[in-house]
């Protein structure tokens, strides 16, 4: 495997552990996912391997050579797409990605060359010569993108790639995230998009508490659900409590839908069940369909809090 | 070679970045000298010769420690804060290279604003300066001093603390610091410790360079000076290399 992470563990000075024995690799052309709730220890993880966070305990390595030991070659080896939006007010796009490939060290006939593949492959040529400080905040998420793909390194990070670009440039984005990976580099891709990632990754870990609480394929993870199907039911407002589900598998409930897992056998018995609680007035209407990764996600990780490692990653962004 | 490519590199983008500030920060320095040599002669029932030449010179070193102990800071302090500091840390270059990139960059943003305030001066009391040839090699000096312990204070506070810091230095210089009136007239605590404080230091070498026929320029300021901007540029150094 090209990128190794073993028995990685972050505690920051305040005791946050945000990051525990978390072990994971990656290989060439291979796309993984990262998974979790914001403040899961996503961005912890990748700004360890990028060297700007010193782990408190295990290993990270590429091409099995020691990355905490050089953090200036881990650099020169990753090439990352932060959460936060790049520093390129000021710039317009063709010079941000020029100047992005130059200090990977291709030269400037070779970055030019990448850069029009890029700008073409992801609809952006009506902003190129733009200063960013008047783009949207989707399109420099796109000219991030274009900043960290233009000349990769042995592995690509990706942390949200996709947050606020628009759904048909989504699909060109990830496109290029596959592009990269066929190319020979491993890629690490951060997110909490699970519909988008599901599409997306080859394989995938689902952090939760700085934890791997979860990693394999997407079918895999399904596998574990037990359920092969989903029925989604949509509960009528004036009806006072959720069904109970006939089922032994997970029944996940998120505002007015109710999620329960079906095996693939009970789909008669599911539907029949469901036409029951339509004619009873209990539900509006129902769907059945074949589980999604969401719904291992869900099931797996459960409500919506902020977890420590945001909070953390917000402080230690504002103190020293 | 890898540091002098991604060093002219990340010249071009930081200039860049900051293409927009220039002349915002020209137009704010100008009109700092400007407020100096026409405010100050007020505080003044007569102006003699020493005063005026304390005045002139006076205006472009708070010119160029206004940008580089206050303006500075708050903009590495916002950079931090926001997250794009820590991907320019993340670029794979050297972090040398992006350090003297960046101070270079502020060099460009503080050198035009002490021209103009030796200009604003010169035009408002007439005077006819003959400046010292080591005045360029000085000025670059006072500027790369005032930067480094800026950045310095940027990189290793929080934003919050840098802030309140820089607010306190804009008073220290204006009002407590001897840049438009000679050392003699503080009190003596406050002499001694100007006499290891960078500012004075940096107002001796900025009036014994511009108006050396009034002024001497004592060796020790230029000590003073090489010991802060050792010790800013080593402490930022240390900030942005450290793994957290």
């Amino acid at each position: 495997m090209l990128l190794q992470i073993e028995e990685l563990t972050k505690v920051y000075r305040t005791g946050t552990r945000a990051n525990d024995r978390i072990s994971l690799a990656v290989g060439e052309g291979e796309v993984f996912g990262l998974l979790g709730h914001n403040g899961a220890g996503k961005t912890t993880l990748v700004n360890q391997v990028v060297g700007l966070l010193r782990p408190t305990s295990g290993t990270i390595r590429i091409d099995g050579r020691d990355m905490i030991a050089d953090p200036g070659l881990a650099r020169r080896l990753c090439s990352f797409q932060a959460q936060a939006q790049v520093p390129i007010d000021g710039l317009t796009p063709r010079q941000a990605i020029d100047l992005l490939g130059q200090l990977r060290g291709s030269s400037k006939l070779e970055v030019r060359r990448r850069r029009e593949r890029l700008v073409d492959a992801l609809d952006l040529g009506e902003w190129l010569d733009i200063d960013a400080a008047r783009l949207s905040g989707g399109v420099k998420r796109l000219v991030a993108f274009a900043m960290a793909a233009v000349s990769p390194g042995r592995v690509v990070m990706l942390d949200e790639p996709t947050n606020d670009v628009d759904p048909v440039r989504r699909r060109l984005l990830w496109r290029q995230v596959r592009t990269l990976a066929d190319h020979g580099a491993a890629v690490l891709l951060v997110t909490h998009n699970v519909i988008e990632a599901e599409r997306s990754v080859d394989r995938l870990a689902i952090l939760d508490q700085g934890r791997v609480i979860a990693e394999g394929t997407s079918a895999e993870l399904k596998g574990r659900l037990g359920a092969a199907l989903r029925l989604e039911l949509v509960l009528s407002s004036d009806s006072a409590d959720a069904p109970i589900s006939p089922f032994p598998g997970s029944s996940v409930s998120v505002g007015n839908r109710l999620m329960v897992g079906i095996p693939m056998d009970g789909a008669g018995q599911a539907v029949t069940w469901a036409e029951s609680l339509q004619r009873a007035g209990a539900i509006e209407e129902f769907t059945l369909g074949p589980a999604t990764l969401e719904d291992v996600y869900v099931a797996l990780v459960g409500g919506v809090e902020t977890g420590p490692a945001e909070l953390e990653e917000a402080r230690s962004a504002t103190a020293a | 070679m890898q540091l002098l490519r991604s060093y002219q590199l990340l010249v071009t983008w930081q200039a860049l970045r900051k293409k927009a500030y220039l002349p915002l920060m020209m137009a704010v320095q100008t009109l700092f000298s400007l407020g100096i040599v026409l405010g100050y002669p007020l505080l003044f029932p007569t102006l003699d010769r020493t005063t005026i030449y304390l005045i002139a010179t006076g205006a472009p070193a708070i010119s160029m420690i206004t940008v580089g102990l206050v303006a500075l800071p708050q903009t590495v302090g916002e950079q931090k804060t926001e997250g794009s500091l820590a991907y320019m840390r993340s670029l794979p270059v050297p972090r040398l290279s992006y350090l003297v990139a960046d101070l270079t960059v502020w060099l460009g943003i503080v050198i035009p604003g002490v021209v103009l305030g030796v200009l604003v001066g010169a035009w408002r009391f007439g005077l006819d300066l003959q400046v010292s040839p080591l005045v360029v090699p000085a000025m670059l000096m006072v500027a790369l001093t005032a930067t480094c312990v800026g950045y310095a204070l940027a990189s290793t506070l929080p934003y919050m603390l840098t802030v309140i810091i820089t607010q306190a230095i804009v008073v220290f210089v204006f009002m407590f610091s001897p840049l438009t009136f000679l050392p003699s007239k503080l009190p003596a605590w406050l002499e001694t410790i100007h006499s290891i404080l960078p500012i004075q230091a940096m107002g001796e070498v900025t009036r014994g360079t511009i108006a050396p026929n009034e002024f001497g320029l004592p060796p020790g300021a230029f000590l003073v000076l090489a010991v802060w901007c050792v010790l800013g540029f080593g402490v930022t150094y240390a900030a942005m290399t450290r793994r957290g």
